[in-house]
């Protein structure tokens, strides 16, 4: 493509570049303030009383001996909390409030941990001693942990309204249009349908979604194999560092929130949906987030609960989240129960793919996870035919969302195995197998809509496996897998991963002052990606101006920010780039124009570097921080006074308010996009496994990554490789424990859940960039976050079935007791298709 | 001092787990206070019955019987002892661990609990068919003997209580209680069995509700506490003097003509055929 | 009464100069009482409010229970050295380097710099329900939650189980049997001196504690004597992570050989019982053996007769008993066929 200002090309000085960010040092140094480092005069703390049982309903709460208690200001519950408002996007449209949504609080709790009330008090072991003294009445009500035992026969619902997420049947002479949207309902299988399963095979009943292209039975019978394999893949917390600790007061009619968040501006409108306020009465303050992952893309709802605390007492509140509390009200992706039958080729091209998945939906919101898998799996692995039927079953297990990779990260690991497998029974190689299936350039997904399948904008992962397989010298290793040395024998595996890389259409706010530096808003939140400051620096780089003299304003909603992504999908490197492109483009053409207004000429004859506007080819020119000034005196677009019309109005709202300060560079990125973006990573890992004690290191790893234009190579490198841990977390330990008697946890704790440390992370780990810009974004650069996670899970379990067999392995996390047990027996043993043993 | 312990069960519900163990104590306490009255209350004030006058029928029944009379059965005697026995190792297993003596108890505990349970089941079929089944039972005519006991120990005018039938009434009470405490420890450690590795059932811990299986510990601990101070009494009354001929009648199964007749009443307790069962020509005093 | 896991309940702390003190203040709040030493078990407990004790004894200031001695040709650690400590302190790297390897291998750096060998030796339970809170055996109630048919129970035990089925988290305890160490005991009557063996205790003796220390009890030190110095040492751990886990199930031995033969050999192994287990069986078995293959797969049989794997831990039958060969071996793996 070719776009004037191209960032693509290897002649910039800020992208492509390391530099120290601006919230590096604080962060070293400990004088970044996290939510919970706050304390205020007269702040009040906050302990939760949380359900014991998984599903109940409250009879009767007794608090008078709590209230008694010196020291104890106010208790809170649901009868105390705004009724769920209706939102409204963008385009006008209402989306109406699920009147059975999570609240913060509740009087029918439907996981054991969700808060039932708030006691705030004068410091905590007062709210603690008071929540011991509260006598709570609870009426147990039938519970369901495992998704499968929802949809027996007779089997327990997770909701009194159903135990799945489906769409209503269509009334009759109902227009074509989008399907209607899900609801809570109850789906039963027979019998039969859980009969017809082998022993270790997920049983297939009526789905409640469904979709498919190409002819998959005709597949099936010229496949030269097909495979039927089931894998479960772990419900696993986000187990942030940072729990969902939040400080909140009101001054002046304005709750004043300090929390974690992944995204600043638009937790915003968030909180003011859930306080059900006006969202310019809500000062949001979040400049440091010890992590998302999903979890807190616009924070998460229980942040009301000190908010409307300090509202009632008249005083500040912190409601400080502890580790078992953040288990249960810190989100959690959840498992996926996979059934894959795939057709291949002798030369191990997937003819056609039948995709079957539940969903652990959890107990409130649908996730979409099960459909996010059928569309990751249909576009990276390219099946010429492909049906994908799935269900998102209701438990009373802890709320889920989104996690790096949502659905896209399961459906990988649904799928890696199965190929895997089919390559080793075709005698082809991992790496060449992988390598027909992989999508190409303007590559096909989804499901058809109205006839047609969506399209990738670009993608290079035959590149990112070419190179990766070269780096890791896969052809030397592979020469030497598989041989026993003593007890420890090792394999080798390669795993293709790729997820959403980038959204469209957001602002870019940038002033350059009389002072001659740039002060650019930024609505990103700080969860350190990094992302907050790299997507900026591409205004600078078009304005010519150094980043030391780049003022960055973030990590609060009343410093004026623009309309920014919410920081989820990995969207933000791309399209914060894209915005801030928008805006230096629009601040370096009122520079022209400013110089050639004071100067004369035409702006086409001035050029904009080194700090200076002035003539091509010699003659006058200003400094930046004159040509400010001359903005100032123009007035109009020039410094604010004018805005474009296209920008959301909250840009327009924060624009005003910076009007006449500087040379205003404001615009919304209107630049074309042809396709969806994606990103991919091709992982590699060696790992070696003792046969006599099941216990296995991972010796080396590469993540090869296709995102673009790597903007900023350590954040780029941090991510690729965080982000394959957070992978590798799954295929090694993350689990969740809950007794099935009770349906309650039994791991609530790091040493229970066991997130990797890192002396479990690969003695080598390695990353690489294809670095070919993406075509249809004009820096070229896609988000890299997530593709890494299924990669960094799937490139562990293939070495592993590589060195143990297809025989082992039928779930994640392996553990040693797993390999063990499976090694003894013969077969797979432990926990079946069981979810959270 | 809480009579109950109580446990947080894992939703959260206020649930007993079983009685406090100073109950044991109490119960030792209460039981060893009752000795001690009473023998003293026997030593210091109580009056020596009156002899009641000889009549002439009664002489001429004593010259048609034996000269001992038959009393326990041997399986009675057997059933008694084997009883015995085990819930003396119950209640060592049970408590000594309580108080301190550590050894590993549960696997003797519930094999003598087994034991307990068989000998108690062939007691009451063999009590129902084979033995005057309700000639153990307190009845209205105990009652009023009672009551006339009582005022005559405390000087008021009553008439002569009768004599006893087979059993006194205090070895009617003592079977009752027994019966009780003994039908809670059997039902109850019955399901207990449940929670422990034994041969016999498949572990289930979740056969009833935390409620449930608490109120089953409760009444458990509790039979077993009462048993300390039942058996207690039971002892010291067996080595009482005036009771002996009682104890050795467990032993060798019958007491000597002139006990019977002083101390029971030929109407109430009738002699089946009039002749013993037991005992040929040996003296009592020598069979000891 | 609502639950809540969080916050510290108040509680007395004492901090005592010496032993004599802590005896005292021990012997006042009996039961009441709680022994702190490097804090890792306990500040879990009370921060979860589960124990409650209305005296909490901290031992950091006593100088006495704290520190490496010789003691004739053996050592004497006092009880509150850190694990850190036991990991660097020159004599037990030159003589007693299963010690070392067993101390370094518990948690984690930062714990160990915390964590004391005394507490290491004398820690609780980390059962998943006893720890929780629910009213179990372990807890002085009447259930065995991880031993019922829904149980949870891969991390149990499969040996030497009555009722309770947890098992003894310590890492360094085998290697002190193994090492055939004494540990001193101050009681209220005086000073006692038992066996490291003897130290633990399982559920059948007394199913709500690991050891025999009783109220009023005080480990004070332990000591090494110099019959298994620089003997041939094996230690291992399996555990889930690579640092910051408990064993799965972990292995200690010594051995003295001549030649090819094995001499003699004590072994034990921990995570499988609610004690550390002591092979006397296996002992005795392969001494007089000669050290190979053969005995090796010899002892694995024997370390595993009598376990009894519950639902979810039976890996840990063929765990221990090539944990076992290994120890024979004294290496890692298969000898090359």
């Amino acid at each position: 493509m070719t776009m004037s200002n191209d960032l693509t090309a290897n002649n910039h000085k800020l992208v492509g570049k390391n530099y120290t960010t601006p919230d590096l040092l604080a962060k070293i140094n400990g004088k970044a303030k996290f939510a919970e480092d706050y304390r205020a005069d007269g702040m009040l703390f906050v302990k939760l009383l949380l359900s014991p049982v998984p599903h109940g309903r409250v009879r009767h709460i007794d608090t008078r001996a709590a209230l008694r208690m010196p020291g104890v200001k106010a208790i809170l519950t649901v009868d105390d909390l705004p009724e769920p408002a209706d939102s409204v996007t963008d385009l006008g449209q209402v989306i109406k409030a699920d009147r059975l949504g999570e609240r913060g609080l509740t009087m029918e709790p439907v996981y054991q941990g969700e808060p039932i009330l708030a006691v705030a008090a004068v410091d905590e072991l007062t709210a603690a001693e008071a929540i011991e003294k509260i006598h709570l009445d609870i009426e147990p009500l039938p519970f369901v942990i495992d998704p499968l035992d929802s949809l027996r026969p007779g089997g327990p619902n997770a909701r009194v309204q159903g135990n799945v997420w489906m769409r209503p049947a269509p009334p009759p002479n109902a227009k074509p249009g989008p399907p209607p949207p899900l609801q809570r309902g109850v789906l039963k299988w027979t019998e039969e349908d859980f009969a017809q399963a082998k022993e270790g095979q997920l049983p297939m009943g009526q789905a409640t979604d469904q979709w498919q292209f190409g002819d998959v039975d005709g597949g099936m019978k010229n496949a030269a194999l097909v495979l039927d394999e089931t894998f479960v893949t772990p419900n696993a917390s986000h187990q942030c560092l940072e729990t969902r600790t939040t400080m909140a007061y009101w001054q002046n009619g304005k709750v004043f929130i300090h929390t974690g968040t992944q995204s600043t501006y638009q937790t915003g409108p968030a909180i003011a949906r859930w306080l059900n306020m006006d969202p310019k009465d809500i000062v949001f303050i979040s400049e440091y987030t010890g992590g998302g992952f999903g979890s807190k893309i616009t924070g998460g709802v229980s942040l009301i609960v000190p908010a409307l605390l300090a509202k009632r007492t008249h005083a500040p509140v912190m409601m400080r989240i502890s580790r078992e509390e953040e288990n249960f009200i810190g989100r959690a992706r959840p498992s996926l129960q996979g059934r894959m039958k795939i057709g291949f080729s002798k030369e191990g091209r997937i003819l056609a793919l039948d995709m079957f998945v539940i969903c652990d939906n959890g107990p409130y919101e649908q996730m979409f996870d099960a459909a996010g898998a059928g569309m990751i799996v249909s576009l990276l692995y390219q099946p010429l035919a492909m049906r994908w039927r799935g269900l998102s079953v209701l438990t009373n297990t802890p709320p889920r969302s989104a996690q790096s990779a949502p659905g896209g990260m399961q459906g990988i690991t649904l799928m890696e195995p199965v190929l895997a497998k089919a390559a080793r029974k075709l005698g082809v190689d991992q790496v060449a197998i992988r390598r027909l299936n992989a999508p190409e350039g303007k590559a096909e997904f989804g499901a058809p809509m109205g006839g047609r399948r969506g399209h990738t904008t670009s993608c290079y992962i035959k590149e990112a496996l070419d190179g990766g397989a070269k780096q890791f010298n896969w052809d030397e290793r592979k020469a030497r897998t598989g041989k026993r040395n003593g007890s420890k024998v090792r394999g080798l595996g390669v795993s293709m991963s790729t997820f959403v890389g980038g959204s469209i259409g957001y602002d870019g706010l940038i002033v350059l002052k009389p002072d001659g530096r740039l002060y650019i808003q930024s609505g990103i939140g700080n969860h350190g990606t990094e992302s907050l400051s790299d997507s900026h620096r591409i205004s600078a780089e078009l304005i010519g101006i150094p980043w030391e003299k780049c003022e960055l304003i973030w990590g609060d909603t009343s410093k004026n920010l623009p309309f920014t992504c919410a920081s989820g999908g990995s969207t933000t490197t791309h399209a914060m780039t894209r915005a801030a492109h928008a805006a230096g483009m629009d601040a370096k053409r009122k520079l022209q124009e400013v110089a050639a207004k004071t100067l004369g000429g035409k702006p086409e004859s001035y050029e904009v570097a080194n700090e200076r506007v002035f003539r091509k080819g010699g003659g006058p020119g200003m400094s930046l921080a004159q040509a400010a000034q001359h903005a100032i005196q123009l007035g109009g677009i020039y410094d604010g006074h004018e805005l474009p019309k296209d920008i959301n109005k909250a840009t327009a709202a924060s624009a005003t308010a910076l009007a006449g300060q500087g040379l205003m560079g404001v615009a919304k990125d209107n630049y074309p996009h042809d396709g969806a973006t994606f990103s991919f990573v091709a992982s590699f890992a060696e790992v070696e496994v003792d046969l006599e004690t099941g216990k296995y290191h991972i010796l080396d790893f590469l993540a090869y990554a296709d995102a673009g234009t790597v903007v900023h190579p350590a954040a780029f490198g941090g991510q690729v490789l965080g982000r394959s841990m957070l992978g590798i977390g799954h295929a090694i330990g993350q689990k969740w424990v809950y007794d099935p008697h009770y349906g309650v946890a039994v791991a609530k704790r790091f040493h229970h859940t066991k997130p990797p440390t890192i002396l479990d992370a690969p003695a080598n780990m390695a990353w690489a960039a294809v670095g070919i810009p993406d075509p249809e974004t004009p820096v070229g650069a896609r988000g890299i976050g997530e593709p890494p996670v299924g990669g960094g899970c799937c490139a562990i379990l293939n070495a592993l079935t590589d060195a143990l067999g297809d025989e082992v392995i039928r779930r994640a996390p392996v553990t040693p007791d797993t390999i063990l047990a499976s090694l003894e027996a013969g077969k797979p043993v432990y926990g079946g298709l069981k979810a959270d043993v | 001092m809480n009579f109950i312990q109580w446990a947080t069960s894992p939703w959260g519900e206020r649930v007993p787990i079983h009685i406090s163990w100073d109950l044991l104590w109490a119960s030792a306490i209460a039981g060893a206070l009752f000795l001690i009255v009473h023998a003293i209350y026997v030593g210091y004030w109580a009056k020596p019955a009156a002899e009641p006058p000889q009549d002439s029928k009664q002489a001429a029944a004593a010259a048609r019987l034996p000269e001992r009379v038959a009393r326990h059965s041997f399986g009675a005697r057997a059933f008694h002892w084997v009883m015995a026995a085990a819930m003396f190792v119950l209640l060592f297993t049970a408590f000594l661990p309580k108080v301190g003596v550590r050894f590993s108890w549960l696997t003797i505990h519930w094999i003598a609990g087994i034991v307990l349970t068989v000998s108690v089941v062939y007691h009451i079929i063999h009590a129902s068919f084979w033995l005057d089944f309700w000639s153990i039972w307190p009845n209205s005519q105990d009652l009023t003997d009672a009551s006339r006991r009582l005022q005559r120990a405390l000087g008021k005018p009553a008439p002569p209580p009768r004599k006893f039938g087979k059993y006194p009434l205090e070895n009617k009470l003592f079977h009752l209680a027994v019966f009780f405490a003994g039908l809670a420890v059997i039902f109850t450690g019955f399901f207990m069995l449940y929670r422990v590795p034994t041969p016999f059932f498949t572990r289930n811990p979740y056969l009833f509700s935390d409620m449930t299986w608490g109120v089953m510990y409760v009444l458990h601990g509790l039979a077993g506490v009462v048993f300390v101070a039942l058996i207690m009494a039971h002892i010291y009354f067996a080595v009482r003097p005036e009771k002996l001929f009682l104890t050795k009648s467990m032993i060798f199964g019958w007491i000597s003509r002139e006990k019977y007749l002083e101390h029971h009443d030929p109407e109430r307790w009738p002699l089946e055929g009039g002749a013993p069962q037991t005992g040929q020509s040996k003296a009592p005093e020598a069979a000891i | 009464m609502s639950v809540i896991h969080d916050v510290i309940p108040a509680f007395e702390l004492f901090q005592p100069a010496t032993i004599d003190d802590a005896m005292m203040l021990l012997d006042r709040y009996g039961e009441k009482a709680w022994v702190l030493a490097g804090g890792l078990d306990s500040l879990e407990w009370f921060a979860d409010r589960i124990k409650r004790p209305k005296a909490v004894v901290d031992l950091s200031q006593i100088k006495e229970l704290s520190g490496v001695r010789s003691d004739g040709g053996g050592l004497e650690i006092g009880a509150t050295t850190t694990l850190t400590e036991v990991v660097r302190h020159r004599l037990v790297r030159e003589k007693y380097s299963l010690l070392a390897e067993a101390a370094e291998a518990a948690a984690s750096p930062q714990i160990r710099n915390q964590g004391t060998l005394g507490g290491n030796v004398s820690q609780d339970a980390r059962c998943w329900y006893y720890r929780a809170g629910w009213p179990c055996y372990r807890a002085g109630g009447n259930i065995c939650y991880a031993d019922a048919p829904t149980g949870l129970n891969r991390e149990h035990a499969i040996l030497d189980a009555e009722r309770c089925v947890a098992v003894n988290p310590s890492d360094t305890a085998p290697a002190l049997i193994a090492l055939d160490a004494k540990m001193v005991v101050r009681t209220p009557g005086g000073e006692k001196v038992v066996d490291a063996e003897d130290y633990f205790i399982g559920p059948a003796l007394d199913i709500t504690r690991m050891n025999i220390l009783r109220p009023g009890d005080l480990l004070t030190a332990i000591r090494i004597p110099a019959t298994w110095a620089g003997a041939k040492f094996y230690f291992e751990k399996v555990r889930d992570r690579n640092v910051w886990d408990f064993a799965l199930v972990n292995v200690a031995s010594a051995m003295t050989t001549s030649g090819s033969t094995i001499e003699q050999m004590r072994l034990a192994v921990n995570g499988v019982a609610a004690h550390p287990v002591r092979l006397k069986a296996v002992e005795a078995a392969v001494a007089g053996k000669p050290r190979n293959e053969e005995t090796a797969a010899v002892a694995g049989q024997i370390a595993i007769q009598g376990t009894k794997p519950l639902q979810y831990n039976g890996y840990k039958v063929p765990l221990m008993r090539n944990l076992v060969k290994r120890a024979i071996r004294g290496v890692a793996g298969e000898e090359a066929a």
